[in-house]
């Protein structure tokens, strides 16, 4: 049986046994997806890869609570990244206003970093991407929930627009990446 | 989906998206906390949907050496050390099978060193930088620019035991009656003064210092433009600052 025929659920099943092969091949297939999460997130390469073994530790620890029935490993893990990295933001925001800023925090880096200039422009990428068919609000606003870990009450303050806006967004671009998942599934 | 959940299914939209807070979070964490399958079906579905949001970042691999720190950690007979220990353990890893890099850096430290503390006594310097290099309870954190000097760098060597030397490079220097002021940040906890640095008439400028260790680790270093004087919070804006560490 070749690697990629083996499914990601059984490998965190085996993960859950121990099974340091196992565990070998599951990094293998999603070290990717947890790592180019964390540098969206958290901008920062040392940041990211501080993230990225933080959750495969997690996940050798903790593979034994992974349930089929609550969704794909894929979806786990990446819940798993991404609980930990909104944590970080958030506590980074926090430390943040304890200052004084004249600027945005998010860019408190130095201006030849190549990595944050490479995450600034996913825009320009986002041709080939599922946002692309999402209208520019509701894009807007799945982006700072999802890769930047503000609340609907953050996004709303940032954005300057009412609260129930902010909302009608989220939920429209879900549901219309609901359809687009739908449409690829059929 | 059953009807009479249409509130409870839009908050849980945004719930799978991480974006409910307030009330609103508590009472929806409550309703799950019920039992509700409806919801933890339709939420786990949510997320799955919003996997398709990864298509729109940039992919990055991770170094291979990644997955060698990340089976170091879960090695048989080690227990799993948090990441700060962990940081220490592969600068100690670091430190013995990269001689070559560390005499290198080790190198351009102590010239580092010897420009930016010309004016103090020379030993007494290397020494001190010397042997926090050589401890592997030494961190060394990157600072970065921030507010009114988005160009300037620092290098922050911190021992737990209190001790530490900051090097920073184009940071202009504190403008009359001002100084920067240099703070540690454990966690939950308000920033501490732990020293005040100067600069040249080239940006460059380093600082050595001896605060009391930290009952708790430190998260984050920071520079701020004070008035002279100011040591018992910040008040002015951040010039360098690391990320959390």
């Amino acid at each position: 049986m070749s690697a990629q025929s083996i499914s990601s659920g059984y490998l965190v099943q085996q993960v859950a046994q121990q099974d340091r092969e196992a565990f070998s091949q599951l990094y293998d297939r999603c070290s990717s997806l947890v790592f180019s999460l964390a540098m969206r997130m958290l901008r920062v390469r040392s940041d990211a890869e501080d993230l990225l073994q933080e959750v495969f530790v997690q996940i050798w620890r903790q593979a034994s609570n992974y349930s089929a029935e609550r969704g794909t490993p894929e979806a786990w893990i990446v819940n798993i990244a991404r609980s930990r990295a909104i944590d970080k933001l958030r506590s980074i925001r926090r430390m943040e206003q304890s200052f004084v800023l004249t600027d945005d925090p998010a860019r408190a880096e130095s201006s030849d970093n190549v990595e944050t200039a490479a995450a600034e422009s996913e825009a320009k990428m986002a041709m080939s991407s599922a946002l692309v068919n999402l209208p520019e609000a509701q894009r807007r606003v799945l982006e700072l929930a999802y890769f930047d870990g503000l609340t609907q009450t953050e996004i709303a303050a940032r954005l300057k627009e009412p609260l129930g806006t902010v909302k009608t967004r989220m939920r429209s671009g879900i549901q219309r990446l609901r359809e687009i998942m739908k449409m690829q599934a059929a | 989906m059953a009807t009479g959940h249409e509130q409870w299914l839009e908050q849980g939209d945004i719930y799978a998206l991480g974006a409910l807070d307030g009330q609103e979070l508590k009472d929806f964490e409550a309703h799950l906390a019920s039992g509700c399958a409806v919801c933890e079906a339709y939420i786990r579905e949510t997320r799955e949907s919003l996997l398709l949001l990864h298509r729109a970042i940039t992919p990055f691999e991770p170094s291979a050496a990644m997955k060698t720190r990340v089976f170091d950690q879960i090695a048989d007979g080690k227990r799993v050390v948090p990441i700060t220990e962990a940081k220490l353990r592969k600068s100690r890893i670091w430190l013995r099978m990269s001689g070559t890099i560390a005499a290198g850096i080790l190198g351009v430290v102590i010239t580092a060193t010897y420009y930016h503390y010309r004016y103090e006594p020379r030993h007494s310097v290397y020494s001190a930088v010397i042997d926090l290099l050589r401890d592997p309870n030494t961190r060394d954190v990157a600072l970065y620019g921030a507010g009114p000097t988005p160009a300037a760098l620092g290098r922050f060597l911190w021992n737990k035991s209190g001790e530490g030397h900051l090097f920073v490079t184009n940071l202009p220097a504190a403008p009359e009656g001002k100084m920067y002021a240099v703070w540690t940040i454990a966690q939950e906890s308000s920033p501490r003064y732990v020293a005040s640095i100067r600069t040249d008439a080239k940006g460059l400028g380093g600082v050595h210092i001896n605060a009391a260790p930290s009952d708790k680790p430190i998260q984050t270093f920071a520079v701020t433009l004070e008035p002279v004087g100011t040591t018992a919070a910040p008040t002015g804006p951040m010039v360098l600052v690391s990320k959390q560490t």
